[in-house]
């Protein structure tokens, strides 16, 4: 019987100026979020400024790596930005009860040598600054300004559970053919995109990965129902971890297959679902329901959802499927919506647009309503590319 | 020698109603074959007329919610279907598929962890079977029902993130079970 425990921390708001594509994004977000809108809005630079704040506290992170791995302050600034051209991120961080329980801030611009420097970083708890700086001693030694509070160790400490918890932030999306070839990302650790996969599954104790992989097995038999077995095994030779999967045919045995033959639509399920059982933190995904059959994708919302109200993790994702916004269950404030404009890409929830709700109410599913609003303008001249 | 059971093919409007039908269908002794539209009613009714040339050859189910579109079943075939094919059974739930669950309501009762008692004697009477099914869910005993199967406030939905994944687990009807007419262990 499951007991009323305290709810995890996630994020409950987001707000950026000058970020990448957006200028000014205000936005609160859900438990569960899906983020719509036509290619290039923007979803995946959204999604990227959370992974900012991953990347400050990650091992081998830190301020100037991260922005650096970005390609520096002038590659993260919005081209739209005018008047006040700081980049600013600021998200709160909390529960329902709670949402503003934490909120963290940082802005920062580059020096005329083109290095980032912090311009302001404000740290709050319960409403109360714990952090704001440039405090005195950035006043008398401008150079630590290159570095933020967050990522060290001895500056903070007071706010230790906002550093854990960014920590805990995992992105996910799995290429198949890097999984299949791992030496194109050799020496990648926690690679997002999946070129160290199966050397991730390998790193869990054998009692974990065998329950894992047990459990995702079971789910994929749903999709995949010729499926048997899923195990981990090392080849020999390089002692390189494979997975392998059991086929029922008609043979008694079956026969056995290894990650190089599995299909991507098997390979990309499989990656998802690891990545689901895998942590508690936000967990941020782009696009999950490709190489998906529709019948799947269907129920990838619930299967979210079911997997919170036991975790209560925070799931994020971008999407452009209209089948998995067919879930009757996806509220208006769990659509964010991206649209593109001359002053940087805007975002809103699918509640602040009036007929939304309207229509809705009126019987229409959410696909109905959103997906018209996220098809780009001209979609139709690409078949003109044709001649 | 056993005999096959029958096989339909069928149309419905949502995954609940896809759950709902192949209950029904099974207890009955058929079997469900494939199952099409899932779009919605506009969707369905508009494609109506492909299946029902199908079920010139093979048996079709059609399961469609009255909702608030005519008074009685009878009014609303006679516009949706004039002429059903001779292996067309097409059925409209009175006014929505959830009414036929509150109608057990000693399955339902023990379900939700709700005493007998909460759900309305006569469900066809009712004129929001789905609302009346989810303000049920939210008297659960139990919380992971409650927060499973009735919507956040502020989503703007009118149920819960797992709803249909949880009706799917419902367990089956105590009335067809002591019938014998369900294998509990399939």
């Amino acid at each position: 019987m499951a007991t009323k425990s305290a709810k995890p921390l996630r994020f409950t708001a987001l707000h950026l100026e000058n970020w990448r594509n957006f200028t000014f994004v205000d936005v609160k977000l859900q438990q569960r979020a899906f983020l719509v809108g036509p290619n290039a809005a923007g979803k995946s630079n959204l999604l990227d400024a959370l992974r900012f704040l991953h990347d400050l506290v990650a091992v081998g992170g830190g301020f100037q790596e991260t922005v650096g791995k970005r390609g520096g302050v002038s590659k993260l600034r919005s081209l739209a930005a005018r008047r006040y051209p700081d980049v600013v991120i600021r998200v709160n961080i909390g529960s329902d009860d709670e949402p503003a329980a934490w909120t963290y801030e940082v802005s920062f611009a580059q020096d005329n040598r083109q290095r980032a420097f912090i311009k302001r970083e404000r740290v709050t708890r319960d409403g109360v600054a714990i952090i704001d700086r440039p405090d005195d001693k950035d006043k008398g030694d401008p150079e630590r300004l290159t570095q933020t509070y967050l990522e060290q160790i001895n500056a903070n400490l007071e706010f230790r559970a906002v550093n854990d918890f960014l920590k805990t932030i995992r992105y996910l999306h799995i290429v198949p053919q890097l999984v299949r070839d791992p030496d194109r990302s050799v020496g990648r650790i926690n690679d997002p995109y999946g070129g160290d996969f199966l050397e991730q599954i390998a790193r869990t104790t054998e009692k974990t990965q065998k329950a894992r992989l047990h459990r995702i097995g079971d789910a994929l038999k749903v999709a995949v129902p010729q499926l048997a077995e899923l195990t981990l095994w090392r080849d020999e030779t390089k002692g390189a971890p494979h997975l392998r999967r059991k086929y029922d045919h008609w043979r008694p045995q079956g026969a056995w297959q290894t990650e190089e033959q599995f299909s991507d639509g098997t390979l990309r399920l499989i990656g998802l679902l690891w990545a689901i059982l895998d942590g508690a933190g936000p967990l941020l995904l782009e696009e999950p329901e490709l190489s998906l059959h529709p019948e799947v994708v269907r129920f990838l919302p619930q299967m979210f959802a079911r997997i919170q109200s036991r975790t209560g993790r925070q799931i994020l994702t971008s999407t452009h499927s209209t089948d998995l916004l067919r879930d009757e269950s996806i509220g208006l404030d769990e659509v964010i919506l991206l649209r593109p404009s001359a002053e940087g890409a805007t975002v809103a929830t699918a509640g602040d647009r009036a007929e939304a709700r309207t229509l809705l109410d009126s019987g229409l599913s959410m696909a109905d309503v959103i997906v018209p609003l996220t098809r780009p303008e001209h979609a139709a001249q690409l078949s003109l590319f044709g001649g | 020698m056993a005999h096959l059971p029958v096989v339909f093919s069928a149309v419905v409007e949502g995954l609940t109603d896809e759950i709902v039908l192949r209950r029904v269908v099974e207890s009955c002794g058929a079997a469900l074959g494939s199952v099409y539209g899932k779009n919605g009613k506009d969707s369905l009714r508009r494609q109506l007329h492909h299946y029902n040339q199908a079920a010139n050859f093979l048996p079709w189910i059609v399961l469609i919610d009255l909702d608030q579109d005519a008074d009685c079943a009878p009014a609303a075939r006679a516009i949706w279907l004039t002429a059903p094919a001779p292996k067309m059974h097409f059925r409209i739930a009175v006014r929505a598929v959830e009414n036929w669950l509150l109608a057990d309501r000693e399955t339902l009762a023990a379900f939700l962890s709700i005493s007998e008692a909460h759900i309305p004697a006569e469900p066809e009477s009712l004129n929001n079977p789905k609302a009346t099914l989810v303000n049920l869910a939210r008297r659960s005993r139990r919380r992971i029902l409650r927060e499973e199967m009735t919507p956040r406030p502020g989503s703007g939905r009118s149920v819960g993130p797992v709803y249909i994944s949880r009706l799917d687990s419902a367990p089956p009807s105590r009335k067809l079970r002591a019938s014998g007419k369900v294998d509990e262990n399939p």
